[in-house]
Order: structure tokens, then C-alpha cells, then sequence
């Protein structure tokens, strides 16, 4: 998945040998397409410089983007976007989705995940997303925000991640949670740990020492701690086991 | 289908036994017919129930993590509802010496015709 969404995508013929995007034509493009995208506080338009080439401006509140247009069609073609102009409307609509989260919008629709806090995956924290069709962009905070303000976003966004509607699967002594749409939420499970447990109870698990198995994107897993253990011990995927009562200590990032 | 440890006694690792879901089935009712043997000793009673316990947790790791399996599947042309299993030394030796298997699974599982 890139910033152009896996729409744009030509196929991996297309990756592997991909055809230029001319800037001309993505020109021809966006100007069609950006207008479209513009909201009430969302300014979303091409800035044409005298001797250079145009830019792509995304500004909403506090937060804004730009990009060389020609830079944006080189990207484009890296990721293996098709030169059609569907293809080209799906990666502007995508890099547009994609843009930085305001603060206003992570205050009012913030939803606690947990996400890998470190390249290495080798640990999980919590941070805020919010929904954007088949996206979740992510909130990152400016250097100087008011501690108080984050901590708002934050409480309000672990209690809207607790009333996300989720599937649970039990495979035995397993709990499986999952999101039908976006996997990114399937963690929104444990932003609630009281209701998860009592959902767990419910399905007639024990919930004496449960363990959580968190992979960031894939379902959540929880089982008593050996089952964690075997379950997450015989796979080569990237994963993190750790109690329950730990999910409420760990870093927002 | 699968590689037995050249010693296993002692030994915590695992080693996949790629089972269809027929199998797994095949699998889950030997070892409970065997758990039913009030003469079956207490540790291989255990390692039976961890036989039950993996059948569940397989499943469960492929629902988290299917991509490793899809691949072995797709480069081996297996049907999509075959998964690892995976066994110690000591679950597949309780399996292999208690539970009542067809023979084909128990060749599967590296016993007897295999």
C-alpha cells in the first residue's frame, strides 16, 4: 500500500516495468479532480509558478502539504500507478486521503489503535487514527502541544476506539477480534480491556492470565498465557505478546 | 509432509504436519476417543490435550497470520484448507501411540505406511 492506494495499481506487470506518468497529462488531471476534493475547510489546489513547474497545495487548519507536481508523477510511476486517467484520479484522490490528520479532526472522530513503536517491531504503542473511507491516516501531534490537549484527544479517542463494533471468533481456547473493513481498528479491542475480558467470560474462556497477541493490521488474539505463547512462537510474522493488564501502560506514540 | 526430529525426547520444538481440515477433524475425534481411555497416563493425557489445544491454535494463527501458510500452499498447489499443524516429539508420539488414526492420517503424522 502507498500513498496512491492499491487502486491505482496497474498490476505487477506494471510494477515491475511501469510507465511513465507524464506530468502533463497528471496536469490535465488534476485539475479536473482536485476541485472535487475541496471542503468547507479543506483547500486543496495546483499553484502554477512562473519558469517551474506547477504544486500541489493540501491545507486544512493547522496542517498543510505541498508537492512538485512533477515529483508527485515520478512517485506515481515509482508505485506502479497505470498512466490512464482513472488511475491518476484514484492515486490524486489516495494522496489527498492520505494527508495529515488536524487536530480538530483526531479531537472529534480520534480512534486509539495500536500501531509498532519501533522499525524493528519489536513493540506497540498506542496512537490515534481516524477514519477516512478505506484509509486511517494517523494523528501526530506538533512539537509544543499542550499536554492537556493531547491528553483530551488521547481519552477521547481510547473511549471511541471501545465502541467500535467488532467480530470475535473463538477457535477454542482462543479470541480472535477482528474488523470486517479496516484491519487497522481489530486492535480497538484492547483500547477497552474490562469489555474485552467480559466478551471473553462470555464466550466461555477462562480469563484467568489472558495474554493478548498484537500484530498492528492482522486480528487480535487472546488466550490464556501458554496458548499465547504456542500461538505466537511457531510463526516468523512480527508479533507481541504481553497480559492484559499491561495494554494501559503502554506509550502513546 | 512433515520432518520428525532425529531425537526428539526432551524437546520443545514443533514441527509442522501440513493437515487438510478433514484430517484435523480425523485427528481431533482420535484424541478424543483416546482422552476418554481412563487408562491413559496423566502426562500423555496432557500431551493430548495440548494435540486439542494446537489443533485450535493452528487455525487461529492462520486467521491472524495466513500469508506464510498461502505461500507453501501456493507453491505446493495444496487445497486452501491446509494447514501446519504443529507438534512436539511427545504430542506426536501420544497420537501416534494412543489414539485410534485412519491410516492414512497416521501416515500423514509419520507413523506407520507413511
Amino acid at each position: 500500500m502507498t500513498a496512491f492506494g492499491r487502486r491505482g495499481s496497474a498490476g505487477l506487470m506494471q510494477r515491475l516495468r511501469p510507465t511513465r506518468i507524464d506530468v502533463a497529462d497528471l496536469l490535465e488531471v488534476a485539475e479536473v479532480v482536485l476541485p472535487a476534493l475541496a471542503g468547507p475547510r479543506l483547500r486543496v489546489e495546483l499553484v502554477r509558478r512562473s519558469g517551474a513547474g506547477s504544486v500541489l497545495l493540501v491545507e486544512e487548519d493547522e496542517r498543510s502539504v505541498r508537492a512538485d507536481l512533477a515529483e508527485l508523477a515520478d512517485d506515481m510511476t515509482g508505485a506502479g500507478v497505470a498512466p490512464t486517467p482513472e488511475a491518476m484520479t484514484a492515486a490524486l484522490r489516495s494522496w489527498v486521503a492520505h494527508r495529515p490528520v488536524t487536530d480538530a479532526a483526531a479531537a472529534a472522530d480520534g480512534i486509539a489503535v495500536l500501531d509498532w513503536a519501533d522499525p524493528a517491531r519489536s513493540a506497540v504503542g498506542w496512537r490515534v487514527v481516524v477514519r477516512r473511507g478505506e484509509f486511517t491516516p494517523s494523528w501526530t501531534p506538533l512539537p509544543g502541544t499542550a499536554a492537556g490537549r493531547l491528553d483530551e484527544v488521547r481519552s477521547t479517542a481510547t473511549a471511541r476506539a471501545g465502541q467500535v463494533e467488532l467480530t470475535l471468533r473463538v477457535e477454542g481456547p482462543v479470541a480472535l477480534w477482528s474488523h470486517p473493513l479496516l484491519p487497522v481498528l481489530a486492535t480497538t479491542a484492547l483500547a477497552a480491556p474490562g469489555r474485552m475480558l467480559a466478551r471473553v467470560a462470555d464466550a466461555g474462556l477462562p480469563v484467568d492470565d489472558v495474554h493478548v497477541v498484537v500484530t498492528p493490521q492482522r486480528p487480535v488474539a487472546c488466550a490464556a498465557r501458554s496458548v499465547a505463547a504456542r500461538l505466537a512462537g511457531e510463526t516468523s510474522e512480527a508479533s507481541v505478546t504481553l497480559p492484559w493488564a499491561r495494554l494501559t501502560t503502554l506509550p502513546w506514540l | 509432509m512433515s520432518v520428525l526430529p532425529s531425537s526428539g525426547t526432551g524437546s520443545e520444538v514443533l514441527v509442522p504436519h501440513w493437515l487438510a481440515s478433514t484430517q484435523r477433524l480425523q485427528l481431533a475425534a482420535a484424541v478424543r476417543s483416546a482422552l476418554g481411555d481412563p487408562a491413559v497416563h496423566p502426562v500423555a493425557h496432557i500431551h493430548l490435550q495440548d494435540v486439542l489445544t494446537e489443533l485450535h491454535v493452528a487455525a487461529a494463527r492462520d486467521a491472524v497470520w495466513p500469508a506464510s501458510a498461502a505461500r507453501v500452499r501456493l507453491a505446493t498447489g495444496w487445497d486452501a484448507d491446509v494447514l501446519p499443524v504443529r507438534l512436539s516429539a511427545a504430542e506426536l508420539t501420544a497420537v501416534l501411540v494412543l489414539c485410534p488414526l485412519p491410516d492414512d492420517l497416521r501416515g500423514r503424522l509419520g507413523g506407520v505406511g507413511a
